[in-house]
């Protein structure tokens, strides 16, 4: 399959038309840049969905587009689009097979990914299935469900070879010198989340073949309930109609950790650099972020077959979310570490770095809420869980993956994006996510008429009103402030300031010791040879505060 | 070789600078005939070390091995939740196709044998056995649902048969994927060595191998779930 990938790359040499330059080209980087781009559009098209929603749940009278006839159908199919776009297109591909694919063969030291037209196809498959996706949502429901389902089969084929792709890239590219032990904390997150990646992708895809084979062939593995309810008892025994929200749920719990490992990885990798300081306690964080991968996918396993016989066994589902608090809580210490005491340099990237750390202490809290099952399942209605989930994996991860644009985007075009625009955003963002979310929580509390006796419920429903409204208005303004960051993001494309020198931000990696944009081939000649860990920074003796990986100790002493 | 990890020790790796610099890299077996020294900076020369195939198929049959779990733990926990089971009867034909392929595990391991022998010709004929059992197997697994189909039982008679169908469709694709590869490596232009011919052998023992003891799996879950 990869046998003549060389072949391939020596046609590009010779002129290649823009499609070949696009998406019929083969480098990691052009690869990794096309699913940024896919992963831009699905952002904006999510964000609006959102706001059709937000703007129907408070004002029902306002004709919207795509909410005409049926409205609740419509609202569904709405809400499934939305959902899809923002964890598949965006937190699944952005910050692992976009940035993934940019820069991990460049901060190890390869010069491609292990199987170049195997991650060509991934992408083709990738884009096919948000092509798939958005004809699902215009279709009617039957078809679009039937096509939905083949979309995200699509769509997990495509995640379990970049899976491959990035573990085998990892463990036989890495460059001379490229010890594990060196290896940047983003290529450690990379790596677990893809070994993670083809394990659970791979439930997700039995899970929609059986599904789609209902479907098309009408076998029952998933019966839906209106077909149980024409059958005799007797028959209606033969099927748990759970099976399929399990084997989702399975995938969707560690689906999560998908979205955030990598985010993890960038986080740490930004503190570090913009703090002028070591990770703290480096080898603790990658055992924590093997752990956030080995927890996450204990979170299905041992649902699915330890208690594969007993659907109800809560408290060991219970007992593995909460042992997640653990390599959780060494992630925060060790950023809260790195941060302890650093002449810490406050531009958009490390904002944003930082405010990925308060979205994860603030939805960490409300998840431990959730772990304890009790609660999720007597008082807290849907509105806390969204509430939750959109603070902690959605914007935590968003804001991880502007906080890598921010840094990278020097490295991607040789342009900086605008610093002031950039502030302006992160801090309308910021305050607005906290505006959105956080009110959600207090109004799944307060919603949950199981805690209360009748005569309150009128009392507590003329305040949520006022509430919903203000989300759905913080919701818009959110969204309106997305705007500036597409203008810098385009202007700053064309006309941001030009970079010259190859590490404008004196960072240790790899990735900096080669031009921007990156040659093709990324490395010259001889590859790059590795002598230190990622994160040297303020070492003593030494006149500059950092010590890039590709430095030689002679090279460093001259330095003194 | 480059791409593979080197002992972290510096003094060692400036050594290896000093000479790499020096001389022309040796051991550039794959860009002999290209000519042309613009290709330079495509990296050819540090071309990725053949591992990467090993470590890719070890990571794609677990990951091959977690999708039969799923579909076999839904059958588990469907066949324990019904008090009812419509069972199938497994066509005879099916142990026929299991010693095929339990045979074509044989041949293919002889074929290799014949390989590291220096054997070429010995080794094409077992490795072309092993495909024409492959390519057997299949055929008989399509005959298994003729007759099933003929005895009126079909993907959407009762889970039971569901479950058989999805079982011996999955994995007969996986099957002619295994086919695939072994036709490759018979046909292979043999000016396009980037993989030796011994370790393309190898990993598709691995795949091949592992499709044979899946195969078992799901014949004794099938039967034991009657």
């Amino acid at each position: 399959m990869a046998n003549d990938e060389s072949a391939a790359n020596q046609a590009e040499t010779s002129q290649p038309g823009f499609l070949g330059r696009t998406l019929l080209s083969t480098d990691h980087k052009v690869i990794g840049l096309n699913y940024l781009w896919l992963a831009l559009f699905s952002v904006f098209l999510g964000l609006a969905m959102s706001l059709l929603m937000r703007i129907h749940l408070v004002w029902p009278g306002i004709r919207l587009p795509f909410l005409s006839g049926s409205s609740l159908e419509r609202y569904a199919a709405l809400t499934t689009f939305h959902g899809s776009l923002m964890v598949f297109l965006v937190l699944t591909a952005a910050p692992q097979a976009g940035f993934g694919n940019y820069f991990l063969p460049l901060q190890i030291g390869a010069r491609e990914m292990a199987f170049p037209k195997l991650n060509r196809l991934s992408f083709w498959a990738t884009a096919a299935s948000l092509i798939g996706l958005t004809i699902a949502f215009l279709a009617a429901p039957e078809t679009g469900i039937t096509l939905w389902t083949a979309s995200v089969a699509l769509f997990s084929l495509a995640s379990l070879c970049n899976g491959i792709n990035f573990s085998v890239t990892t463990i036989d590219l890495r460059a001379r010198g490229m010890t594990l032990p060196r290896l940047p904390l983003t290529v450690w997150a990379w790596f677990i989340n893809g070994i993670l990646s083809t394990l659970i992708f791979s439930i997700l895809l039995a899970a929609s073949v059986c599904l789609l084979s209902d479907r098309l062939s009408s076998t029952h593995f998933f019966p839906p309930l209106n077909f149980l309810a024409g059958q005799p008892a007797s028959f209606v025994a033969n099927f748990l109609p759970v099976l399929w929200q399990r084997l989702f749920w399975f995938f969707a719990q560690a689906e999560v950790y998908i979205a955030m490992l990598p985010c993890f990885g960038l986080t740490t990798h930004l503190l570090s650099t913009f703090s002028r300081k070591p990770v703290w306690i480096e080898r603790l964080v990658v055992l924590a972020l093997c752990g956030v991968g080995l927890f996450g996918f204990c979170v299905w396993g041992q649902h699915m077959f330890a208690s594969g016989m007993n659907p109800f066994s809560p408290l060991v589902f219970s007992l593995l979310a909460s042992s997640l608090g653990l390599p959780a809580t060494i992630l925060l210490i060790s950023w809260l570490g790195t941060l302890w005491n650093a002449r810490i340099q406050l531009n958009t990237s490390m904002l944003f770095a930082i405010g990925f750390v308060s979205l994860f202490m603030a939805g960490g809290i409300s998840g431990i809420f959730l772990a304890g099952r009790d609660l999720a399942a007597a008082a807290v209605s849907d509105e806390f869980i969204t509430g939750h989930f959109h603070l902690v994996m959605g914007v935590a991860a968003t804001f991880a993956i502007l906080g890598a644009l921010f840094f990278w985007f020097p490295k991607l075009f040789g342009r900086r994006l605008n610093e002031s625009l950039g502030k302006i955003h992160f801090w309308l963002t910021f305050a607005g996510v906290y505006l959105v979310f956080m009110p959600l929580h207090w109004l799944g509390l307060l919603t949950h008429a199981n805690l209360y006796s009748g005569s309150r419920i009128a009392a507590i429903s003329a305040m949520v009103a006022p509430v919903r409204a203000f989300i759905t208005v913080a919701a818009i303004l959110l969204v309106l402030a997305q705007g500036i960051f597409l203008f810098n993001f385009l202007w700053s494309l064309f006309r941001g300031e030009k970079i010259e020198e190859r590490n404008p931000w004196r960072a240790t990696t790899l990735e900096w010791s080669v031009s921007s944009p990156p040659p093709a081939g990324d490395f010259g000649a001889t590859g790059p040879v590795v002598y230190r860990g990622a994160y040297e920074f303020s070492v003593l003796g030494v006149a500059e505060d950092f010590v890039p990986q590709h430095l030689s100790p002679e090279q460093v002493s001259k330095a003194r | 070789m480059p791409g593979t990890t080197s002992p972290p020790e510096i003094e060692l790796i400036i050594e290896d600078i000093g000479g790499g610099r020096g001389n022309p890299p040796p051991g550039d077996d794959d860009n002999g005939g290209d000519g042309g020294g613009d290709n330079d900076n495509r990296g050819r020369k540090q071309s990725p070390s053949p591992k990467r195939y090993s470590t890719a198929i070890t990571i794609a049959l677990v990951s091959i091995l977690m999708f039969f779990m799923a579909l076999a733990s839904a059958f588990i926990v469907l066949r324990r939740g019904s008090e009812v089971w419509v069972t199938v009867h497994l066509p005879p034909i099916l142990l026929a196709n299991t010693l095929i392929l339990l045979a074509s595990s044989f041949t293919l391991e002889a074929s290799r044998r014949r390989l590291s022998l220096a054997d070429p010709s010995g080794f094409r004929k077992f490795w072309l056995l092993t495909t024409g059992l492959g390519i057997l197997f299949v055929a008989g697994q399509l005959v298994a649902w003729r007759q099933l189909v003929a005895q009126g039982v079909y993907i959407a008679s009762n889970q039971a048969s569901s479950f058989f169908y999805i079982f011996t469709g999955a994995h007969a694709v996986h099957l002619l994927g295994g086919v695939g590869a072994l036709l490759y490596v018979s046909f292979r232009k043999s000016d396009q060595k980037r993989i030796s011919l011994s370790t393309a052998a190898e990993i598709t023992s691995y795949y091949w191998h592992f499709m044979d003891g899946l195969w078992v799996f799901l014949l004794a879950l099938l039967y034991l779930g009657k």
